[in-house]
C-alpha cells in the first residue's frame, strides 16, 4: 500500500496549483477552474485518510464535496455571465467599482 | 372592620378613573366629564370615612402592594404600598370632602359660564386629586416623592387651563419650576435616606425614623451609614434636604413666588390647590416624618423660624392688594406659615388641626371669591365691587364666617388652631427655646395683619355703596355654587369644636378629640410619641408664664384681642359707603409691598447674573471638555478609517492574496506557539 505521506504531497502539491491560479490569473473562468483544483486536493486527503484507516466516511464526504463543487460551479458560472454582461469582460481585475 | 382597608385603593383610583375617562371619552359625556368626576371623589369620599370609621375603631393598615424593583442580597427594594394611620384617615376624608366639593362647584364656575375644553379641565381635577390621595396614604418616602411630582404636574396643567390667554401659561411655568427647584432637593433628600437607612419606610419596626431614633438612643448604630458625620448633624442634613420639597410645596419663604402668580387659574383648581392639595402636601409631608424631624432641634428650629417669618412676610403683603384673589393667595401662605411654626415648635397636633380648618375656611374662601367673580363678570379687583351683601347673601354670610375662621376670631375655627399653633409656640419658646419666642413674636404680629387684610377685603367687597355698574346688578349663581359653599361654611364654624384646648383647661371637660385621635395609632407614629422625641431629643421643654391656664388663656387673649384690634381698624376705615385707599398714606412702604418686597425681580435678578453665569460655565466645560472627548475619540475612529479603507480595492486576486497571507501568518503563529518548528 502506497503509504500517505505520498497522497498527502500529491494532495499539497495540487493545493498550491490551485492557489496560484486564484492569486496570478485574471480570467473568472480559470479562477473557477483553480477552486476546483483546490476542493479535489481536498477530496484526495480525504480518500487517502480513509484508506489508511479503512473508514468509508471519508469517502463518502469525498461524495458530498463533489457534489457541493457542482453546485458551485453553477452559481459560479452564472456569475461570470452576469460580470460578463456588465463588463463586457471576464477579466476580474477590470470589475473594481465595489471599492471604497 | 378590615374590609374598610381592602377598599382603601379605590380611594386612589377612582378619581383616576375618572381623569381617563374625562380624557378619553369627556367631549361625548353630559357636562364634559363633570358627573364622571363628581361621582369619582363623592365614591372617594364615602370610602374615606369608612377608612376613618375602621380607624376610629382602633385598625390602621400599613401594607406593601407592590414592589416595582428589588435589589439583590442586602440592598433596598422600591414598593408602593399603602399606610393608613389618624393622620392619614383625617386628610383623606378633607382631600376628598374638598375635591367632591370643588367638583361640584365647577358646574356652576365652568360648565355654566360657558367654558370651553371641559373634558381636559376635569381630567386635570380627576389627577389632580387622585396624586394627592395617594400622596396621602403614601407608606415609603419615594412612594410620596413620586405623587407630589404628580401633584406639581397636575398643577402645572391646571394653572396653565386658559393657554390661549398670555399671564396663565406664563404663571404655570413658574409655579411648575419654583416647586421643581424645591423638589430637586427632597430628591437628594430622598438618596440620602436609602443610601442611610436602607429603607424609605414611614412606619413600622425598620422604618428609618424608627432607624434614625436607635441609632441616637445608641442603639443598632452599625446598620445605617451616615457618611462620617455625627448621627444627628447627618439626620439635620437629610432633613433639611427633603425639607427643600416641602418649602417650594408649601410656598413658603424663598420659595413662595409660585403662589400668587398661581391665581391666574380657575378659582375652584386655587380653592383645591391652596386647600387640600398641593400647598397642603408640604405640611402634611413633614407630619408624616415627623419622627424624624423631631431628632434634629436645628431642622425643627429652621422649620419654625421660617415657618413664623413666612406667615408675618406674606400677611403684610396681603394689606395692600387689589384683588380679591391675591388677598387669598398671600393669606394662605401667611396660613402655611402657621401651620410650619408649629411643626418647627413641636405642636404636631396644632399644626394638623390648623391644615384641617384651614383646609375648610380656605376652600370656602375661594369658593366664596369664585362665586363673587361669577357674579363680577369675571373682574377680580375689589375697587370695583361693593355692596354686594344684599345682592348675594348666601355668599356673604358664607364668606363672612371663612373670613372671621381665618381672621381667628373666638369661636370659629381659625381660632382654635392658630391659638393652638401660637400657644405650643409659646409654651416651648417659654420652655427655653428663646429662637420659637422670635419665630412665635412673629406669627402673633401677623395674627393683627390676617385680621386686617381679611376685613378690608370682607368690606370692600360686600358692604358699602356698590362702585360699578356690574356690582349693582350681579350676575346670580347657581344651587351648584351655593351648596359647596353651605357645607364648608358649616364646617368653617364648627371645625374648631373638635378641639377646644383653652375651654378644656378652663373647664377640665375632656374635649380634645384631635389630641385623642392622634394619640393612638400605629407604634412610633403617635402624637405622645412625638412629644417624648421633641422633648429627649430636641430639649423642648414647656414653660409657662404663671401657671399653665393663665398661659392657655393668656395666648388666646393675645392672639384674639390682635385679631380684633386688626379687623377693627379694618372696620373702622373700609365699612363706610365709599371707602378710600388708606394703604396709599404708606406712601413708598406701600409700593415695597405692592411689588412683593421685590422678590420676584430679586430671584429674576438671581437668575440673570448667578444661575446664568453658572449655566455659561456648565456649558463652556460641556461644549469643550466632554464634546472635546467624544469629538477626539470619533476624530481617530475617522482617520484610522480613511486609511485601513484604502485595502478595499476591490481587485478580487488582492482579496485573495489577503485571504492567504492571513491564513499563512496564522499557521506561522499557531506554528510557533505549538512549537512545531523547534
Amino acid at each position: 500500500m502506497v503509504p500517505a505521506q505520498w497522497y498527502l504531497m500529491l494532495s499539497a502539491a495540487i493545493f498550491c496549483i490551485g492557489l496560484f491560479g486564484i492569486l496570478t490569473r485574471r480570467n473568472a473562468l480559470l479562477f473557477l477552474m483553480s477552486v476546483e483544483l483546490m476542493l479535489n486536493a481536498a477530496n484526495v486527503n480525504f480518500i487517502a485518510f480513509s484508506l489508511q484507516w479503512g473508514n468509508v466516511t471519508g469517502q463518502t464526504f469525498a461524495l458530498f464535496t463533489m457534489a457541493l463543487a457542482a453546485a458551485e460551479v453553477a452559481i459560479g458560472i452564472g456569475i461570470i455571465l452576469v460580470l460578463y454582461r456588465n463588463f463586457r469582460d471576464t477579466d476580474v481585475t477590470k470589475a473594481t467599482t465595489m471599492r471604497w | 372592620m378590615a374590609g374598610a382597608f381592602d377598599y382603601t385603593p379605590a380611594i386612589v383610583l377612582l378619581p383616576f378613573l375618572s381623569f381617563l375617562l374625562a380624557l378619553g371619552v369627556g367631549r361625548s359625556m353630559p357636562k364634559g366629564g363633570a358627573l364622571a368626576g363628581i361621582a369619582a371623589t363623592g365614591g372617594s369620599l364615602l370610602l374615606s370615612v369608612w377608612a376613618m370609621l375602621a380607624v376610629a375603631n382602633g385598625g390602621t393598615y400599613n401594607q406593601t402592594i407592590y414592589t416595582w424593583a428589588a435589589g439583590t442580597g442586602n440592598s433596598f427594594e422600591l414598593t408602593f404600598g399603602l399606610l393608613v394611620d389618624p393622620l392619614a384617615a383625617m386628610m383623606l376624608v378633607i382631600v376628598s370632602l374638598i375635591a367632591f366639593l370643588v367638583h361640584v362647584f365647577s358646574l356652576g364656575y365652568m360648565n355654566d359660564e360657558g367654558e370651553t375644553g371641559l373634558p381636559r379641565y376635569y381630567a386635570g381635577l380627576g389627577l389632580f386629586t387622585a396624586s394627592m390621595l395617594g400622596f396621602v396614604v403614601a407608606n415609603n418616602l419615594l412612594m410620596a416623592f413620586m405623587f407630589f411630582e404628580l401633584v406639581g404636574l397636575c398643577s402645572w396643567l391646571l394653572i396653565g387651563f386658559w393657554f390661549r390667554e398670555e399671564a396663565p401659561p406664563s404663571a404655570a411655568k413658574k409655579a411648575f419650576l419654583v416647586t421643581r427647584f424645591g423638589d430637586y432637593f427632597f430628591l437628594v433628600g430622598v438618596v440620602a435616606v436609602f443610601a442611610t437607612f436602607g429603607t424609605a419606610a414611614f412606619a413600622g419596626e425598620g422604618s428609618f425614623p424608627a432607624l434614625a431614633e436607635a441609632a441616637l438612643a445608641g442603639e443598632a448604630a452599625t446598620e445605617i451609614n451616615t457618611f462620617g458625620f455625627a448621627p444627628q448633624t447627618w439626620f439635620t442634613v437629610v432633613g433639611l434636604l427633603v425639607l427643600g420639597g416641602v418649602v417650594g410645596k408649601s410656598a413658603q419663604f424663598p420659595l413662595h413666588t409660585w403662589l400668587p402668580d398661581a391665581m391666574e387659574g380657575p378659582t375652584p383648581v386655587s380653592a383645591l390647590i391652596h386647600a387640600a392639595t398641593m400647598v397642603a402636601a408640604g405640611v402634611y409631608l413633614v407630619a408624616r416624618m415627623y419622627g424624624f424631624y423631631a431628632l434634629s432641634p436645628t431642622a425643627l428650629g429652621i422649620i419654625a423660624f421660617v415657618g413664623g417669618f413666612t406667615a408675618l412676610f406674606a400677611a403684610t403683603m396681603g394689606v395692600v392688594k387689589r384683588e380679591i384673589k391675591q388677598v387669598l393667595a398671600y393669606s394662605t401662605i401667611s396660613q402655611y406659615g402657621y401651620m410650619m411654626l408649629a411643626l418647627g415648635a413641636g405642636g404636631y397636633i396644632a399644626a394638623t388641626f390648623h391644615l384641617m380648618t384651614h383646609a375648610f375656611f380656605k376652600a370656602l374662601l375661594f369658593l366664596g371669591a369664585g362665586s363673587v367673580i361669577i357674579a363680577m363678570h369675571h373682574n377680580e379687583n375689589m375697587w370695583d365691587m361693593g355692596g354686594l351683601k344684599e345682592r348675594m347673601p348666601v355668599t356673604y354670610w358664607t364668606f363672612l364666617a371663612g373670613s372671621l375662621a381665618l381672621a381667628g376670631i373666638f369661636p370659629f375655627s381659625g381660632f382654635w388652631s392658630k391659638d393652638e399653633v401660637l400657644y405650643e409656640a409659646l409654651a416651648h419658646g417659654l420652655g427655653g427655646t428663646p429662637l420659637l419666642l422670635a419665630a412665635w413674636a412673629m406669627g402673633l404680629l401677623a395674627v393683627f395683619f390676617t385680621g386686617f387684610y381679611t376685613f378690608r377685603m370682607v368690606f370692600l367687597t360686600f358692604h358699602g355703596e356698590p362702585r360699578t355698574d356690574v356690582a349693582r346688578d350681579p350676575h346670580g349663581v347657581g344651587w351648584n355654587v351655593k351648596a359647596p359653599l353651605t357645607v364648608l361654611g358649616v364646617l368653617a364654624v364648627v371645625a374648631g369644636f373638635v378641639n377646644m384646648v383653652p375651654v378644656a383647661k378652663l373647664t377640665g371637660a375632656h374635649i380634645e378629640f384631635l389630641h385623642d385621635w392622634l394619640a393612638h395609632g400605629l407604634g412610633g407614629l403617635t402624637s405622645e410619641h412625638y412629644g417624648e422625641l421633641t422633648g429627649q431629643f430636641a430639649g423642648y421643654e414647656t414653660g409657662y408664664v404663671g401657671s399653665e391656664l393663665t398661659t392657655v388663656l393668656l395666648s388666646g387673649a393675645l392672639s384674639l384681642g390682635l385679631a380684633l384690634a386688626g379687623a377693627g381698624l379694618a372696620y373702622k376705615l373700609y365699612n363706610v359707603p365709599a371707602p378710600v385707599e388708606h394703604t396709599d398714606r404708606l406712601g413708598s412702604v406701600k409700593t415695597l409691598l405692592f411689588n412683593n418686597y421685590y422678590q420676584d425681580e430679586y430671584q429674576v435678578w438671581l437668575a440673570d447674573t448667578a444661575a446664568r453665569n453658572v449655566a455659561r460655565g456648565a456649558d463652556k466645560f460641556d461644549q469643550g471638555v466632554i464634546d472635546g472627548v467624544v469629538n477626539g475619540i470619533s476624530s481617530v475612529s475617522l482617520f484610522s478609517g480613511s486609511r485601513v479603507r484604502r485595502i478595499q480595492t476591490g481587485v478580487v486576486s488582492n482579496y485573495a492574496a489577503l485571504l492567504t497571507l492571513g491564513l499563512v501568518a496564522l499557521l506561522l503563529g499557531i506554528g510557533l506557539m505549538g512549537g512545531w518548528f523547534l
